[in-house]
């Protein structure tokens, strides 16, 4: 079985460029995307479920739509954010390691560890290579993918299933509000003469 | 434009600058952590990501949804029912589909060797056994499981939420039944 074409080496060193060097934002990418994906067969699994009354259905489907725009916004935001930050926090050096504090003293930059605009692999250059296969990026990586972890368990299991309950059941209120409307015009509209003279008869 | 612009504006304040320097943290972390976070990086891969995700769901959400008092007791039954049964099923699913698929992919990525077993082999790879190449392993892992749950979140996920959900209901209710008798 061999590869068909161009498009497919393509798309390997595509993803082994764009994401092999840069886990957290992997984790970011396909967890949106796998949210997404999740919401619908969700949303699917409400609508063809006749053991849930249409009433817990006016509730339930609103449930399921802030959930999933909730899930995925908040998933996209607080993830990349608590990431964004980690890794920041590691590579100005804020958060290290001895080996890698120890290197940076040693090339004289030990005044500017943990600054805003130091950047290791900038600052270092060439001599990068010396510490990033052992030390650097694994610790990194480790970082990145701890913060990613913990940025979806704050936003999927904390801020969205509070945000979504009290937007749901205000929607649940808004459609049975209007069920009501709905049933008690219906009770007092007759369709036709033969039904209002029925009215009129009683 | 302008968002970068405003961006850029927030980065490069002295303000914020001096906020970040005042942060005390400067030292290195001991060789635990060290250890801890590198350990990290070699086994957390997007599915043990997903079982750590559904664990705490269930440690949290079901208990969001029982507080839930701007709804009626019912609708909060069948809510808290969903929403474990939902879990349950997204984490099952989500974790076997990611695991099988990374690993397939890990399988078939064999740098050097022919035919089926560097089908995932990219050509700009030299050696396999780099973090970059593991954690590219587990990109194009995810991203196939990705694309076989397009078809299992409706096949098994919803059909096994509505399952789980209906069981769930009836045994509340059964309960129920039971002590009121």
């Amino acid at each position: 079985m061999k590869p068909p074409n161009n498009a497919w080496n393509g798309l390997k060193d595509w993803l082994y460029k764009n994401y092999g060097e840069h886990p957290g934002k992997m984790f970011l990418h396909t967890g949106t995307v796998a949210w997404i994906f999740s919401a619908l067969g969700q949303l699917t699994a409400i609508v063809f479920n006749d053991k849930i009354s249409s009433d817990q259905k006016a509730f339930l489907i609103p449930q399921e739509l802030s959930d999933a725009a909730i899930n995925i916004l908040s998933f996209y935001i607080v993830t990349s954010s608590v990431t964004k930050l980690a890794s920041k926090l590691v590579s100005t050096g804020k958060v290290t390691t001895k080996p890698i504090r120890e290197y940076l003293e040693k090339c004289g930059l030990k005044d500017k560890i943990g600054k805003l605009d130091f950047n290791i692999p900038n600052a270092l250059g060439d001599k990068f290579s010396e510490i990033k296969k052992d030390h650097y990026k694994p610790f990194k990586n480790g970082v990145d993918i701890a913060a990613s972890t913990a940025g979806s368990v704050l936003s999927c299991n904390i801020i969205t299933p509070l945000i979504r309950n009290s937007y749901a059941a205000d929607r649940q209120q808004y459609v049975l509000a209007q069920k009501r409307r709905q049933n008690q015009q219906n009770m007092y509209a007759p369709g036709s003469l033969d039904d209002y003279q029925k009215l009129a008869a009683m | 434009m302008a968002v970068s612009g405003i961006k850029n504006k927030i980065y490069n304040s002295n303000t914020l600058h001096k906020i970040w320097n005042s942060v005390p943290g400067n030292s290195a972390v001991g060789e635990k952590t060290d250890k801890i976070f590198k350990k990290i990086a070699k086994v957390i891969t997007p599915a043990e990501n997903r079982l750590i995700l559904g664990a705490t769901a269930l440690m949290s959400q079901p208990f969001i949804d029982a507080r839930n008092k701007k709804v009626d007791q019912e609708t909060r039954t069948v809510s808290v029912a969903r929403t474990i049964a939902k879990i349950i099923a997204g984490t099952t699913t989500g974790f076997l589909i990611r695991r099988g698929a990374i690993s397939a992919v890990k399988n078939w990525s064999k740098v050097g060797e022919p035919g089926i077993k560097a089908l995932f082999a990219p050509p700009s790879a030299n050696r396999a056994a780099t973090d970059a190449y593991e954690q590219y392993q587990n990109t194009f892992g995810t991203a196939i499981a990705l694309v076989a749950m397009m078809f299992t979140n409706f096949l098994i996920d919803a059909p096994l939420t509505k399952f789980l959900t209906n069981l769930f209901v009836d045994k509340y209710k059964g309960g129920n039944n039971e002590t009121s008798k």
